[in-house]
């Protein structure tokens, strides 16, 4: 009988996140009659539980966010130290996240051209740009969430191993595709494009699967006004260089159109050099691959020979032309006569 | 006397109070010459210490989860000139690290702990979470001749990071306002090396070829860490596991037939091979 009193004892803990009863085991490991705790009624008060929980919550301490940066933020780093404006432009779905992804997801791996990943105050921001290229996300194919509709934001990546400068800080200014369109159609909504007018290497995507289908004659003239209402709304600077990026590679060469698709790209490069090319300091081009849905093109495919493109030394100003004055004429070299000095008197 | 503190800090299950159990065994049983030495019990509680050790001692797996709350510590230790050092650790659950990057916060008592001395990270060497895309592991699964997985779309989670992101954001954390006290030392210590050591690298290169990105991180010295990297096996082998129902692990009965449960240890790095663990503590406090 004693015996199975023992059995259908109730075993009990003042410990009331303790699940002796359950497991037979102490949650502080220790051996069960060497527990102060075993044995003890909880004294549990439920209100007074809760009360203690808002309590603790309160209580604790907010850590620095690792999202991406406000514009107030970005600039409060840009008057801090040696960075770079990177502002990423294209129409929706062009690829502008897959960039941004991809860029960091090759530091995942080793250096990127030559350079070190040094630090970033965006991790989580990178790591949800990430994800649904990445095997958690449990997807078949990668995919790229669209940027959503509202203020740019930048994300922050410090890199180290530029030649034999300090740290650079590159920010990545993030805008959503219709908000640039909308450039062509009001040229005052520039003014509020603080990314473009800063920016010390606008990088302006051409979706290479748009290339392909009916509206290439659209996206290029997308393109072209787009870069046209950002000049006229005076956020082309002179010392700003252009990259235009090809996107998409993988899935142009895989298809029967590539050869047309590689020449309406040029015909846009050309155009935007004639165009825009006394505005900016220079314009080069790029191929790139930066999530390919298969592995005929490996991963970030050209996103290296592009970050080496945006560390290249920034171009100074142009010279301001302004009119020295001409001094050819005789009557120019006349001068002032020294005023005779005074003798002093008495 | 003097104070030094020193802070535990590790994702969940990455050898933290494998570490204290071995190093409260290694000072109090003294078989081996180690760089610190034991200074006496002092009037702290060793009673969670004695606990932990005990269970190590009898190669059984450390069964304090994450509920059990934040503990401080105190070991006194002499160092090689006599001089009695005070050693506090906090002995925190994995999990409030996990917070910090997952949700952005923490307890008051944990950034108080995290702003003293010298830092001792621990990474499980054998349960890196490395970065996996999903073209390469559909191509894997192609070649194994698997089913394709769905295309399940599972929502993003910062649980989801690799390790090595978590790790760079949480020694970030240390030097950013409100925890940053400025550059400090930080001891490395691969843990399981036993698990690790056979693929040849020493923990140094282990650490470049497993955690590029971290390394990159610390190697730039952005945040201006002064770091040296270990490779630990603070249990020697497979310990018991916890759940009663369980079958001893063999490696556990080989490890408690050793004379002297000390040479279970194993410490690799800028050293030569040793049992002694304390040697980190040494440098960290130098």
């Amino acid at each position: 009988m004693a015996a199975e009193d023992e059995d259908i004892e109730t075993i009990v803990c003042a410990n009331p996140e303790c699940r002796v009863a359950e497991t037979g085991r102490c949650v502080e490991g220790l051996e069960l009659d060497a527990c102060p705790h075993y044995g003890e009624e909880p004294d549990y008060d439920e209100a007074e539980g809760e009360e203690l929980e808002e309590e603790d919550v309160d209580q604790s301490i907010t850590l620095p966010s690792a999202e991406t940066l406000s514009p107030e933020d970005a600039s409060e780093i840009l008057r801090r130290g040696e960075s770079r404006v990177i502002a990423v432009l294209g129409p929706s779905d062009s690829g502008k996240t897959s960039l941004i992804a991809s860029l960091y997801d090759l530091f995942q791996e080793g250096p990127v051209a030559g350079v070190e990943f040094a630090r970033s105050l965006s991790l989580h921001a990178f790591e949800h740009a990430c994800h649904d290229a990445r095997a958690a996300s449990r997807r078949s194919v990668p995919h790229m969430n669209r940027t959503p509709i509202g203020e740019v934001n930048f994300y922050h990546l410090e890199i180290a191993g530029v030649e034999d400068r300090k740290n650079l800080v590159l920010l990545l200014g993030d805008r959503a595709g219709e908000e640039y369109r909308a450039a062509a159609d009001d040229v005052s909504v520039v003014a509020g494009f603080m990314e473009i007018s800063r920016a010390d290497i606008l990088t302006v995507l051409v979706d290479g699967e748009r290339l392909l289908d009916g509206g290439r004659h659209n996206l290029k003239s997308d393109i072209i006004m787009m870069l046209q209402g950002l000049h006229e709304g005076g956020a082309l600077r002179p010392h700003s260089r252009l990259a235009l990026i090809l996107t998409k590679y993988d899935a142009v060469i895989a298809s029967d159109h590539a050869e047309r698709a590689f020449n309406d790209f040029n015909l846009l490069l050309g155009d935007i050099k004639l165009f825009f090319g006394n505005t900016l300091a220079e314009v080069e081009s790029f191929q790139l691959a930066a999530s390919p849905k298969s592995n005929a093109v490996s991963r970030g495919t050209g996103v290296s020979e592009l970050l080496s493109f945006w560390l290249r030394p920034v171009a100074s100003p142009r010279a301001l032309t302004s009119a020295r004055p001409e001094f050819g004429r005789a009557f120019a070299r006349l001068m002032p006569l020294d005023e005779p000095v005074e003798e002093p008197n008495g | 006397m003097a104070d030094q503190s020193v802070v535990i800090i590790g994702l969940p299950s990455s050898g933290k109070t494998t570490f204290l159990a071995a190093l409260w065994h290694l000072v109090t049983a003294r078989d081996i010459p180690t760089a610190l030495r034991f200074g006496g019990l002092g009037v702290g509680e060793a009673s969670h210490l004695n606990a932990i050790a005990r269970r190590w001692r009898d190669a059984k797996v450390q069964d304090r989860t994450a509920v059990a709350g934040n503990r401080l510590v105190s070991i006194n230790l002499l160092d090689q000139t006599d001089n009695v050092v005070r050693a506090t650790f906090p002995d925190v659950p994995g999990e409030a690290y996990r917070r910090m990057w997952e949700d952005r916060d923490c307890d008051p008592e944990i950034a108080e702990i995290l702003q003293a001395g010298g830092v001792l990270l621990f990474i499980h060497s054998d349960t890196i979470r490395a970065p996996k895309w999903v073209v390469d592991e559909v191509e894997l699964s192609k070649e194994l001749g698997l089913d394709v997985p769905d295309n399940d779309n599972a929502p993003w989670h910062p649980r989801l990071a690799p390790t090595q992101v978590q790790l760079i954001d949480l020694l970030q954390m240390l030097r950013m306002p409100p925890l940053d006290t400025g550059p400090r030392r930080l001891a490395i210590l691969l843990s399981a090396w036993d698990k690790a050591r056979g693929e040849g690298l020493t923990p140094e290169m282990y650490l470049k070829s497993k955690l590029p990105m971290l390394s990159q991180y610390l190697e730039r010295g952005a945040d201006g860490w002064i770091f040296q990297t270990y490779g630990l096996s603070a249990q020697g082998g497979d310990y018991d596991p916890v759940e009663v129902s369980a079958r001893p692990a063999a490696q556990a009965e080989e490890l408690r037939a050793l004379d002297s449960a000390s040479m279970r240890i194993q410490l690799v790095g800028p050293i030569p091979e040793t049992h002694d663990l304390t040697e980190p503590l040494r440098w960290l406090m130098e």
